[in-house]
């Protein structure tokens, strides 16, 4: 069974080119536009891998990953922080990655490979 | 030990991970988790900086900035702020927070944002140290011009001396001892004008004149002129200018005083001579007008607004800074009425307070010239006492810091400038990519609608990313206005066209409304002003299309125009907009429009209308729509033609 990606930013534009990458490539994908709606979506959705914007309305990413975390079944959950922020090597220290806007597709898509398959 | 900070952040990581960066940047981190466990650190430690977030549970971040800045206007506190809480972050600079940094934190925006306050911090100390120098100088002066009048005050007491000596004399038989004591050149003379006593002064300076003539310790004077002389003559005390020969030879000026003593007889038999050194009043009198002159200089000179003020707070005396910018206050003048144009004291009012405490007062705030022009002052008051040590005036100075504050505040938007603007920008060139993403993988895969919707997004972000730039290029440089003299008609149909197509393409009706008839001829820099109002316009039909509650839109621009001057109306019934939000619009890097807006449009309509030396309002109701109204004069300001305004 397809592994599944969820795509957490405020940016519509930039959801939509995550998940039309990840599809050609073969994943899953469920949406959020907000650390709140995403926190809700888990349950039904059950992500493999989050990728994380940081800066959102609604519980920003640190703490929409804090609160992730804290749910026994999704403690273990791989997150990619994908932002537009400099500086923020630190911001979520256990992220499989922290990669930069504007970013390379396939380097994104290397990451996701090499940690779910 | 490095400078105390103190962080408060209620998430623990943050606390640990901060402390530790900001140890190693030299200071002394104290931590607290909440605004009531800050505030009591903070009344017990009292440091200089405070670095918080603006989201705590409880009390927070602008709270505890209010609360701190109450307790100790000195202390800098730094705000940390997602950056979601852009908009609580600038409100924070209006309650004084020196600075913000915004989550996550940057090292290096962090540690520039700690040098600036340090910076001010130690700008501050050296403000206060001149000012408090100043105050000491003139409270030095002021004692030495004390010091001189009680010794000018001297001459006069041997006047009255004079009369009690005599009584003295009359009382007592040997008056010899008494006399040796006193600071002038006193004798005692007999009816044959002969010196019969003088005093350790007179023969110190004079010489030894027991039994020679009254006559010969003076320069020049016959004997039936001389002071005892005449008062035998007379009857009666004298009191003359001249001259004495001291034992070195000197001729020194002098100021006689006779008395005469009467015997039983009523008859005159001794005469008292008192007489007083003028070159040492006249040195003194001499050195007071220095002292005064100089005290005068100092008080004018001084490169801040000084006045003395009584408890009215009338304006009893002001230096020339003062008079050359508030004019120079008519007798019974009060303070508030030059400074801040009002009829009652201010609030906070330093002069008040000193005239209750006795202590200096200090306090910030913006005085408006005859001119009209704000000042941002920093104002600092003296007593000034009586000889019996009550405060009979207060001398208030103001330290012009107008540009301390300017520097400060540019400072601050620059921050802000790049720190919102970067971000913006990668969002819109990741949007970018996936939008070209999206056509060429729909070209590979031969899917039509994902070409579309990808070139959808691709023609957006361009667009976006353009006016973005052109807005970044008008507030980074000043443009001086490209003015011509512009048919008002033909401009209003310009600009109307640049935004139909875009209301009629979004359901939004566009409505013109002009009188018929030639409309005349402005002067404009009419590609800046299209721009401004472009930008209102566009604003006004996104309005519509965001109002989901009303069936049908419409934006409607208008004009008009009379002799001097022309007002432009752009008018929608969309989503209107609130108070606050209308307070704020103008600022820079304001936006209501989320990730789709870039703060900037609104700041750069209302910059260009003012160059023109025109003005914008706003009328509005949640729910009901917008009117903008541009009131713009025909003929530009000369100041818009030469261009003054900075950048």
């Amino acid at each position: 069974m397809a592994k599944k990606i969820m795509v957490v930013d405020d940016d519509r534009d930039i959801v939509d080119y995550l998940v039309t990458l990840f599809k050609d490539s073969g994943y899953e994908t469920c949406s959020a536009h907000d650390g709140d709606q995403a926190l809700k979506m888990l349950e039904t959705e059950r992500p493999d891998l989050v990728t994380l914007d940081l800066e959102m309305p609604k519980e920003w990413g640190p703490r929409f990953y804090r609160k992730m975390t804290q749910m026994p079944e999704f403690k273990e959950t791989p997150v990619i922080v994908i932002s537009g922020l400099s500086g923020i090597h630190l911001a979520i220290k256990k992220a499989v990655a922290t990669i930069n806007k504007p970013f390379d597709p396939a380097q994104v898509l290397g990451i996701v490979k090499d940690t779910i398959g | 030990m490095g400078t105390k900070l103190l962080l408060v952040d209620d998430e623990d990581g943050i606390r640990t991970f901060l402390g530790i960066s900001l140890a190693d940047l030299g200071y002394e981190v104290l931590t607290a988790a909440d605004g009531r466990q800050a505030l009591e650190i903070f009344a017990a430690q009292r440091p200089p900086i405070v670095l918080t977030d603006i989201k705590m549970p409880g009390m927070d971040g602008i709270a505890l900035l209010r609360r701190i800045k109450e307790q100790s206007p000195d202390t800098e506190v730094v705000m940390i702020s997602g950056h979601a809480d852009m908009d609580l972050a600038i409100k924070s600079l209006k309650f004084q927070a020196a600075d913000f940094v915004t989550k996550p934190i940057n090292n290096e925006v962090l540690e520039m944002a700690l040098a600036r306050v340090q910076e001010k911090i130690a700008m501050r100390a050296e403000l206060r140290r001149h000012t408090e120098n100043l105050e000491r100088l003139v409270e030095e002066k002021s004692q030495r011009i004390v010091q001189l009048e009680r010794q000018a005050a001297v001459g006069q007491v041997v006047e009255s001396l004079s009369g009690a000596i005599r009584d003295i004399a009359g009382d007592i038989e040997d008056s010899a001892a008494t006399l040796s004591d006193l600071p002038c050149f006193i004798s005692i003379h007999n009816q044959y004008m002969e010196v019969v006593s003088t005093n350790a002064l007179y023969r110190a300076r004079l010489g030894e004149m027991t039994g020679r003539g009254s006559w010969e310790a003076y320069a020049d004077v016959e004997p039936r002129d001389c002071p005892v002389g005449r008062t035998f003559r007379s009857g009666a005390g004298q009191r003359m200018e001249a001259s004495v020969r001291t034992v070195l030879g000197e001729r020194v000026p002098v100021l006689v005083h006779t008395a005469p003593i009467r015997g039983g007889d009523g008859e005159v038999e001794l005469v008292l001579e008192i007489t007083a050194d003028l070159t040492a009043i006249s040195r003194l009198q001499e050195e007071l007008r220095a002292t005064r002159a100089q005290y005068q200089l100092l008080f004018d000179e001084a490169p801040c607004f000084i006045s003395v003020q009584d408890r009215q707070f009338r304006i009893t005396a002001a230096n020339r800074l003062f008079k050359e910018h508030f004019g120079s206050p008519g007798e019974g003048v009060r303070c508030h009425a030059v400074y801040a144009h009002r009829d009652e004291p201010c609030d906070k009012c330093p002069v008040a307070r000193t005239f209750e405490t006795g202590q200096s007062h200090q306090w910030e705030t913006v005085v408006t010239s005859r001119t009209g022009k704000p000042y941002n002052v920093l104002l600092w008051t003296a007593p000034i006492r009586d000889a019996s040590g009550a405060i009979t005036e207060v001398m208030e100075m103001a330290t012009d810091i107008t540009q301390l504050r300017e520097l400060q505040d540019h400072l601050a938007s620059l921050g802000l400038m790049i720190g919102s603007m970067s971000h913006g920008i990668k969002g819109m060139l990741t949007a970018l990519d996936g939008g070209v993403y999206r056509v060429e993988s729909g070209f590979r895969n031969d899917d039509p609608g994902r070409v579309e919707s990808g070139w959808a997004t691709v023609k957006d972000m361009v667009s976006r990313i353009r006016s973005m730039v052109l807005q970044m290029l008008h507030y980074a440089k000043h443009r001086e206005l490209n003015w011509a003299a512009t048919d008002l008609g033909a401009f209003f149909e310009s600009v109307a066209r640049l935004v139909e197509p875009k209301a009629q393409k979004g359901g939004v009706a566009f409505v013109r409304s002009l009188p018929p008839g030639d409309l005349g001829s402005f002067e404009a820099d009419a590609t800046m002003l299209s721009a401004a109002l472009v930008n209102l316009l566009e604003n006004a039909v996104d309005a519509c299309q965001d109002d989901t509650a009303k069936p049908r839109h419409a934006v409607t621009f208008g004009v008009r125009a009379d002799e001097t001057a022309l007002t432009f109306t752009v008018a929608d019934n969309g989503t209107g907009i609130d108070r606050e939000t209308r307070e704020r619009m103008f600022t820079l890097f304001f936006s209501s429009k989320g990730c789709k807006g870039t703060g900037l449009g609104l700041f750069v309509s209302d910059k260009t209308i003012r160059q023109h030396g025109g003005a914008i309002s706003v009328d509005s109701e949640p729910g009901q729509g917008s009117t903008f109204t541009i009131r713009l004069p025909r003929v530009l300001p000369e100041s818009a033609k030469t261009c003054s305004e900075g950048s």
